[in-house]
């Protein structure tokens, strides 16, 4: 199996006006395309950099990142101008996100939540709708389509959520704590709907501090002080 | 994309409708200043029509209020004062007028021909006016000697009167009213394009100059006399020009205003509330720039997870940039529909009149850009605070 | 409880710096708006020297003589103020004086414009100028003819220089006057006091004015009391109507009134003939063009505020959690708007007197001696309040709906 993301000796370090703090520390990941990996460790030990910098939010401040056969080189740290219209393109395409606070717009109807990352590629109304409903019918929420996120519950909202990364068959699906919100009930029908999207054949990786959902995944990174641990 | 910012600013339009309505009131603001405005510069444009440089205004106060007691008396006193004028050395020529040019006293006359109602300027003059003032004659002639002896009165119209009055035939010669028998005739003689007697600021409109024949109790004698001296005339003549005329007429007071000191007040008067009315449009509109700077910046940071999430669903830093500018854009143009709605009931009843169509469309075209230069600019800042945002920091923004 | 209401207020203020300058800049230059306004108004219509008791005082400065077809409007004329208005019921002193006209003059070669009025002997008693020197002409003067004047400050430099003017004579109009007195200034706005030259009526060279009924004249009434005032404008009224015309085929009805200034311009403004003065009107003209004026920068205020809730949303709903009941924050907000509007007031007052001052030198106005008064001052206070409460409303209403949970949360995105 090829692998989908492939981070080789990669350094993040924050720099402020005074301090500056090494967020990631000689990180080496390699993911093979269709793993589910999880990502556990306890808060400020670097796993939502280490995720952001998977998803092309961020850039290393050493090393390379390698997702998709595309490679981010720390001197490509561009986020403006054409480098960053086309990681914006890379991220559009090719990886979804799902967020512990689900990053719904309040005052856009679920199906219109759902298309927002169609709106960046040339795609016409009537198929962007059509596209966005066939997501939601996936998660189940095909009835709520035209509801507002305010009148759904927690877990409808993930499930909104992960209609909207799912709704651009990204390849890659990143997920930073989605259950974290959510009972263990709700957490479990969301972890249902990504082990399914993960039989599918997309590659997911997962932060989370819950055991018990790292268990269902295939394997864990542990992290600590912005460092491997195995 | 439109559709879904459109679908973004209408669901939003419970925090939207204050912003919304201050657009609008903006909007009327710079119509009602850019109109007025507008307006005083078309005007300015146009000629005048005749020369006022060298030229004094002697207004004449006979201590008698009313027209009522008017009387062949003071007809023929005048006449004396204008022909006194002439012989004072330093005056090229004098005539009598009713209403000084930059002044803003008039006359009008209503009447109606040919079923058509008619009102225009009237303004009783002496033979030796269009001289004095350099009227210049468009069609027929200007006044002649001969005109004091006809039995009619001479009349010059100008151009708008001529259109209004006779349409496309040729008004020379032809009867300018129908008048009750006992009073004489007036008859065309010349058209003049322009004799704008209210200066460059006052409204256009129709005007006719009728000639005021010396002897005759029926054609008033002006409370004026206009003035042409010799190109740089001292006080020592003004003096001279007084004292004359008061050994003639010692009842009465005279006063001389050089034209070109009434022209200045006429600007000041028409040019203050303008020029109040836009500075206080100014004030106002640099309160609302800053205001709505303010507002849309915090509008923005309340939408810093909104900014993050379009960024890691795949928007470039750009296409949020035009995003921010976007929306304003489509709240302006909100705004500025419901102005139109309201502005453009003035011309479907008929209210623009002498604005004239091209000034108020220059004033809807001048607002609507003002409008939007204004909440573009204020949202300028804003949107590339959003192009600037790390999409990380942005989703992790509380 | 309102201390700490303030102390907050100014604290939450200090702290969000853009927005309270913005906020700031808003309500100033509004202010500054209606306060030159005001000012302005307060310059025509209020108590200035000469005309310090003009709560007492009631003018005759408007009149119209109308027929079937036609209407003269102007001013009063010398026959009706002296042979009909004299002796209401209720006047402890009259004067009648003239409306200021342009004079010319030409002293060593150089020419002078003035405003020359004529007025009566008691013109001086009724007015209460300050003499700079010399004094006032009697009535004596006036029945005599004599040709004396009072002139103003700026006349005696125009015709004397820096020299006392006393007993020189100066020409205007034609006619030689011995200066027996100077006083200060008096602005063009202020219709009675306002002249350059003052002359006895005796003067005039013309004696046509004696038989108009409708002229170029006015009057003044000093009231012994202002309990007075009622019945010297009924009375005025009577006298009109028994006023016989001579020629009732062409007139047969005068127009007219004893008025306060502001009386008489909403006589000029609000009716044809001078028929009627309704001031309460004029005066709910002039509130609603203020109330119109406001309404940008009220919505414009409206809206920083709304966004000035909105991000403390979540301080909001931590004081709701803790069992701030929404009135509570409801007059706290209130509170702290006012506090802001009344600074920015404050700001607006200075600038205020600053354009005042710009316009009183600019000579747009002649003698222009505009001033924040203290009815101004008031006025400010006023205005401020009512702009405060006009923008926080909406806001206050807005933030009192709010839920504590919702706010606590921060609306979604």
């Amino acid at each position: 199996m090829s692998s989908m993301i492939y981070l080789q000796d990669v350094t993040k370090v924050y720099r402020t006006e005074r301090i500056e703090t090494v967020a990631l520390e000689n990180v080496n990941l390699d993911i093979a395309a269709g793993e589910f990996v999880s990502i556990m460790g306890p808060s400020g030990c670097g796993k939502s950099t280490l995720l952001n910098l998977i998803g092309l939010l961020d850039a290393p401040s050493s090393g390379t990142v390698s997702i998709a056969g595309h490679t981010l080189d720390s001197r490509l740290d561009g986020r403006r101008g054409r480098s960053d219209s086309e990681l914006a393109r890379l991220r559009n395409q090719s990886i979804g996100f799902v967020f512990q606070q689900f990053h719904l717009i309040g005052d856009l109807s679920v199906v219109d939540n759902v298309e927002v990352p169609l709106l960046y590629r040339r795609l016409g109304g009537r198929e962007r709708r059509l596209r966005a409903l066939a997501a939601l019918e996936r998660v189940g929420l095909q009835s709520r389509a035209q509801h507002y996120p305010g009148q759904l519950s927690g877990g409808q909202q993930q499930r909104a959520a992960i209609a909207r990364a799912m709704v651009g068959n990204p390849r890659l699906l990143l997920a930073d704590e989605p259950t974290g919100n959510l009972d263990s009930a709700m957490g479990d029908e969301i972890m249902g709907i990504l082990e399914s999207l993960n039989r599918d054949e997309t590659t997911i990786v997962m932060v989370t501090h819950d055991p018990r959902m790292a268990e269902r995944t295939h394997r864990t990174v542990r992290m600590f002080d912005g460092r491997q641990v195995h | 994309m439109i559709r879904h910012l459109l679908k973004l600013v209408w669901n939003r339009k419970r925090s939207n409708a204050l912003l919304l309505l201050e657009i609008f009131c903006s909007f009327l603001v710079v119509f009602g200043v850019a109109t007025s405005a507008l307006f005083v510069w078309s005007n300015y444009r146009r000629p005048l029509g005749f020369e006022w440089k060298d030229v004094w205004s002697v207004s004449i106060d006979t201590k008698v209020v009313g027209d009522d007691a008017w009387t062949p008396q003071q007809n023929e006193l005048i006449e004396r004062l204008i022909a006194e004028a002439r012989s004072v050395p330093g005056v090229v020529g004098a005539a009598g007028i009713d209403n000084t040019p930059f002044g803003f006293e008039t006359n009008n006359a209503g009447w109606t021909s040919d079923g058509k109602r008619l009102r225009s300027e009237a303004v009783d003059a002496t033979l030796e006016v269009p001289t004095v003032l350099g009227l210049q004659v468009a069609a027929g002639r200007l006044f002649e000697p001969a005109d004091n002896a006809a039995p009619w009165r001479a009349v010059v119209i100008n151009r708008a009167l001529a259109r209004a009055r006779f349409g496309a035939d040729d008004p020379l010669g032809k009867r300018l009213r129908e008048r009750d028998p006992s009073e004489p005739e007036e008859r065309v003689v010349g058209v003049v394009d322009e004799f704008r007697r209210g200066g460059e600021l006052a409204l256009p409109g129709n005007l006719f100059l009728r000639l005021t024949r010396p002897g005759q109790p029926s054609d008033r004698s002006g409370r004026r006399i206009l003035v042409r001296v010799e190109p740089g005339a001292t006080v020592a003549i003004e003096e001279r020009l007084v004292r004359r005329l008061q050994a003639v007429a010692p009842d009465w007071s005279f006063e001389v205003q050089p034209l070109s000191r009434l022209r200045a007040s006429a600007f000041r008067l028409w040019i203050t509330p303008v020029a109040v009315g836009a500075i206080v449009a100014f004030f106002l509109l640099s309160m609302v720039a800053l205001g709505l700077l303010g507002v849309l910046w915090q509008n923005l940071l309340r939408r810093t997870g909104e900014m993050g999430l379009r960024r890691a669903t795949g928007a470039s830093a750009l296409d949020v940039q035009r995003q921010v500018l976007l929306e304003q854009a489509l709240l302006t143009t909100l705004g500025v529909l419901l102005g139109l709605a309201l502005v453009l009931q003035l011309p479907l009843f008929g209210w623009i009149g002498w604005i004239g169509k091209p000034v108020f469309a220059g004033g809807v075209l001048l607002a609507i850009v003002a409008l939007y230069a204004l909440t573009l600019l204020c949202s300028f800042y804003p949107s590339l605070m959003a192009r600037r945002m790390e999409p990380a920091e942005a989703l992790r923004y509380e | 409880m309102l201390q700490s209401y303030f102390k907050l207020a100014v604290k939450v203020l200090l702290r969000r710096k853009f927005f309270t300058f913005i906020s700031l800049f808003a309500v100033s230059a509004t202010l500054l708006v209606l306060l030159v306004a005001a000012a302005m108004l307060d310059g025509v219509f209020g108590p200035r020297a000469p005309e310090i008791r003009s709560d007492r005082t009631l003018g005759a400065y408007l009149m119209s003589m109308s027929g079937p077809d036609r209407t003269r409007t102007a001013f009063p004329g010398f026959a009706f103020l002296d042979q009909q208005a004299r002796n209401l019921p209720g006047v402890e002193r009259m004067t009648v004086f003239s409306v200021p006209s342009s004079v010319a003059s030409y002293p060593d070669g150089r020419k002078v414009s003035s405003f020359l009025k004529r007025t009566d002997g008691d013109y001086w008693k009724v007015l209460d100028f300050t003499f700079l020197e010399g004094g006032p002409y009697s009535a004596e003067d006036d029945v005599s003819g004599n040709s004396v004047a009072v002139i103003n400050a700026t006349t005696r430099r125009r015709f004397f220089g820096e020299a006392s003017a006393l007993g020189k004579t100066l020409e205007a109009d034609g006619q030689s006057f011995r200066v027996v007195g100077v006083v200060p200034d008096v602005p063009f706005v202020r219709v009675a006091p306002f002249a350059d030259i003052w002359v006895p009526i005796g003067t005039a060279r013309t004696s046509g004015f004696r038989h108009d009924l409708v002229g170029e004249y006015m009057a003044l009434f000093l009231a012994s009391d202002r309990s007075a005032l009622p019945g010297i404008r009924a009375a005025f009224q009577e006298r009109l109507r028994n006023t016989p015309l001579p020629d009732p085929k062409m007139y047969d009805t005068l127009h007219g009134g004893a008025d306060s200034l502001f009386d008489s311009a909403a006589r000029i403004l609000l009716t044809d003939r001078f028929e009627d003065s309704r001031p309460e009107r004029l005066r709910a003209l002039l509130l609603g063009l203020a109330v119109a004026f406001m309404l940008l920068p009220a919505l414009n205020l409206a809206n920083i505020n709304l966004s000035r809730i909105l991000e403390r949303s979540s301080e909001i709903g931590v004081r709701k959690a803790f069992g701030a009941s929404a009135r509570t924050l409801v007059g706290q907000f209130l509170v702290e708007n006012v506090v802001l509007t009344l600074v920015g007031a404050a700001l607006g007052l200075v600038f205020a007197a600053a354009t005042l001052a710009a316009i009183n030198r600019s000579g747009l106005i002649p003698y222009a001696q505009f001033t924040v008064s203290l009815r101004v001052f008031a006025w400010a206070v006023g205005m401020a309040l009512f702009f405060g409460i006009l923008s926080g409303v909406l806001p206050a209403w807005r933030m009192s709906r709010m839920h504590a949970v919702q706010a606590l949360r921060g609306s979604s995105l």
